[in-house]
């Protein structure tokens, strides 16, 4: 009979590193009242855009066009992978740091959150959220970020639930199930904290789910309110749907990133996605909404007030999930949205009327929208079997990552994908939990471009460009200093003139850039910090770089100290 | 493959300290093709061996809900058994794993919070509880050396639901 010894006691992960284990109390001050007034507080980025207004605008300028120049790595965060986990090949590093009074909050793949010494890129705590192998992830192993407020960290899981962490231990604080992985449904976005909610998106359109937009109790995980994107029968944009069919109950139209939010009209402005399935548009007849849309929706009670649809009864996958960016023009409020469909958009943000629409990507070919808004679709799948060729492809002329607005300049400054797709209509009969497209799509390798674009805000008119062979898939930050930050597919980060499109700076990174870099400061000094990892859906926004390294680390920049 | 296993190993039987509980295993025509060419076996078909074939186990639930389950390392197989350990709900299992082979080997677990490590000497036992929400399935290994590779990966599988509030408001839909 064998004598067994006991083995030695298990410990947990974050026990056999050099993580400290807790972070100061910074979190506990976060108010609502602190992220109204956020950009107030430049040394810290309190809100996944920095600001409600979704501009990514910061007010620090330590780092300007004069010295840019001399910028080099403070320190740089790693993680990398244990075991296996869930889309092994597509996890990519997409989030934007929050920063607060020297903590930074981070979220990364597979349900990892830490909390880091911004100054000195030690980690104090980690959080795992167990994410199941099998969960469906339409876009790769991702999350875009974390909320903060109240002494707590939110986050969405890729299993669909909405947790809550301490701020100082990283310990769970409440957990609530957002969705049905069962369905199809995931969740990738950074929360928004309005008041005393913690609003949450969801994901899964590709799984033919019905979107939803959902408010938490900040305190206690209780679910407040549930907006459907997707009105089921009866309900106000029904009628956009094919009668006696059950084509809305899988329309889709998830709300799979971060919204903007007015706290004068208490309006959140929230981007949804495409319906489903993507490129069969003969199950779905009408203009199918609330796909594509932007919907102004009350905070307080999650009525949808408004919408705008940019692209009615979609055949191309062009969802309408990326930022808009709230701006005042001669008192006038409004929003610009640049969506995949390649045009510019700018809307009066208390009621959804057209103010202008404009192209911004070289090559459009779908279809066309005029100057008052009419859309006019010229090339899509609409014959069983037949291929088809479009610019821009279902990743869109912009995905989700963001554009910035520098009120200095009253530019905007928009990354650009100009890739073309290839895609045939093949029907199939809805089965839940498997992708539902209803075509065979293949994106082009080569004939690829991307650009950084400013524009003019008073007149949609292109300032300046920043040309690449690659398409650009990451977001801009625009500083104080008339800088402009934004990385490429090949790993370059890049710092231009706000005014002119000059490249002052570039740093080789060593793998491709998919996130949203933020800057903040520390005892006086400014940082940039830009987390590093490409993956996702690259065969979607850029599969001539399928191969690229993948990567895993969070640089941050900052000027040498002086000597 | 799984019945091998079974077989092999004295598994019902009480050792000195500790008790055994049976472990439950299923056998399906995959499983015999797989043996035939002998990928349930280090050195067969292939240098290691398939990843999840080591048996598969339900976790008991004593009647305060309680998980409870026990995964052994046999000698000179590389592999958990069971391998496939299935929990019928989502929630808390404490896991005994043991180790009955003459080479040093450990285990990472997934868990809510953090991933559980855990040494497993030779002829070594120990206890270790871990959250999982589920539905859906994770994967544990030993997570050194050659272990990995080698076949010892296994997966938790989590039955069940999302609760009622947490599905979508629609019709039932067809599946797969």
């Amino acid at each position: 009979m064998t004598e067994y010894v006991e083995a030695p006691p298990a410990a947990k992960l974050s026990e056999l590193s050099a993580s400290v284990g807790s972070a100061p109390a910074v979190a506990e001050s976060v108010t609502y009242e602190r992220l109204l007034e956020a950009r107030s507080e430049p040394q810290n980025w309190l809100t996944y855009y920095g600001a409600y207004d979704g501009q990514r605008f910061s007010p620090l300028d330590q780092i300007n066009t004069e010295n840019v120049g001399r910028l080099g790595t403070a320190w740089v965060f790693q993680f990398g992978s244990y075991g296996l986990h869930a889309g092994a090949s597509t996890y990519a590093f997409e989030a934007a740091p929050i920063v607060v009074d020297g903590v930074m909050f981070l979220s990364g793949w597979d349900g990892w959150v830490w909390a880091i010494d911004a100054k000195t890129g030690q980690q104090l705590w980690q959080y795992k959220h167990a994410i199941p192998f099998d969960v469906s992830l339409c876009c790769g192993n991702v999350n875009r970020g974390v909320a903060v407020a109240k002494g707590k960290v939110f986050v969405a899981t890729l299993n669909a639930h909405v947790v809550a962490l301490d701020a100082t231990t990283g310990e769970a604080v409440w957990d609530t199930v957002h969705g049905d992985v069962r369905a199809g449904e995931s969740a990738t976005v950074a929360p928004l904290i309005v008041k005393n909610q913690v609003i949450v998106g969801s994901s899964g359109g590709e799984f033919g789910v019905r979107g939803h937009l959902d408010a938490y109790d900040i305190d206690t995980g209780q679910r407040l309110w549930r907006c459907y994107t997707i009105p089921k029968p009866g309900e106000p944009g029904a009628d956009t749907w094919p009668a006696d069919s059950p084509a809305w109950a899988r329309g889709g139209g998830n709300t799979w990133v971060t919204g903007t939010f007015d706290p004068e009209l208490n309006l959140l402005y929230w981007g949804t996605g495409n319906p489903a399935p993507d490129f069969d548009g003969e199950v779905r007849e009408g203009d199918n909404l609330h796909s594509d849309s932007v919907i102004a929706v009350d905070a307080d009670t999650g009525e949808i007030r408004w919408h705008y649809q940019f692209t009615p009864h979609d055949l191309w996958d062009y969802d309408s999930n990326m930022e808009s960016i709230l701006f005042e023009e001669d008192g006038r409020k409004l929003l610009a949205h640049f969506d995949k469909n390649g045009y510019f958009f700018v809307l009066d943000r208390t009621n959804g009327a057209l103010v202008r629409v404009t192209p911004f990507s070289d090559r459009i070919t779908w279809g066309e929208i005029t100057a008052d808004g009419g859309v006019k679709p010229q090339i899509f799948p609409d014959k069983e079997g037949e291929a088809v060729h479009f610019w821009p492809g279902p990743a869109g002329a912009k995905e989700w990552c963001h554009a910035a607005y520098s009120p200095r300049t009253n530019m905007f400054y928009v990354p650009v994908q100009d890739v073309g797709s290839t895609v045939t209509r093949r029907r199939r009969e809805f089965k839940e939990s498997i992708p539902y497209w209803g075509a065979s799509v293949t994106v082009d390798t080569t004939d690829m471009a991307g650009q950084v674009k400013a524009f003019d805000a008073a007149t949609n008119e292109e300032v300046w460009r920043f040309s690449w062979h690659l398409p650009i898939s990451s977001s801009v930050l625009a500083t104080g200093g008339d800088l402009v930050f934004c990385g490429t597919p090949s790993g370059e980060f890049n710092a231009f003139d706000a005014r002119t499109g000059d490249l002052l700076w570039q740093f080789q990174t060593g793998s491709g850039h998919h996130s949203s870099p933020t800057t903040y400061s520390v005892d006086g000094k400014q940082y940039i910090a830009v987390p590093v990892g490409w993956g996702s859906w690259v065969e979607g926004f850029a599969p001539g770089m399928m191969g690229g390294p993948h990567g895993d680390a969070l640089f941050v920049f900052a000027l040498p100290s002086a000597s | 493959m799984a019945e091998q296993n079974g077989s092999e190993f004295s598994f019902g039987t009480k050792n000195r300290d500790w008790e055994v509980r049976p472990v439950a295993t299923t056998k399906r025509e995959l499983s015999g093709l797989i043996s035939e060419i002998g990928l349930d076996k280090q050195n067969g078909a292939t240098l290691g061996r398939l990843v999840a074939h080591g048996g598969l186990a339900h976790a008991l639930e004593g009647p305060d809900g309680k998980m409870t389950a026990q995964i052994r390392i046999p000698p000179d197989q590389l592999i958990w058994d069971p391998s496939i350990l299935v929990l019928p709900h989502g929630g808390d299992v404490e896991i005994e794993l043991v180790n009955d082979d003459t080479n040093t080997h450990c285990a990472l677990l997934p868990s809510n919070g953090d991933s559980r490590w855990i040494w497993l000497p030779v002829y070594s036992r120990g206890k270790t509880t871990i959250n999982l929400d589920g539905p859906g399935y994770y994967w544990f290994s030993s997570n050194v050396g050659n272990d990995e590779g080698r076949g010892l990966f296994g997966a938790i599988v989590v039955l069940g639901d999302v609760p009622s509030e947490a599905r979508l408001d629609r019709p039932e839909q067809p599946r797969p």
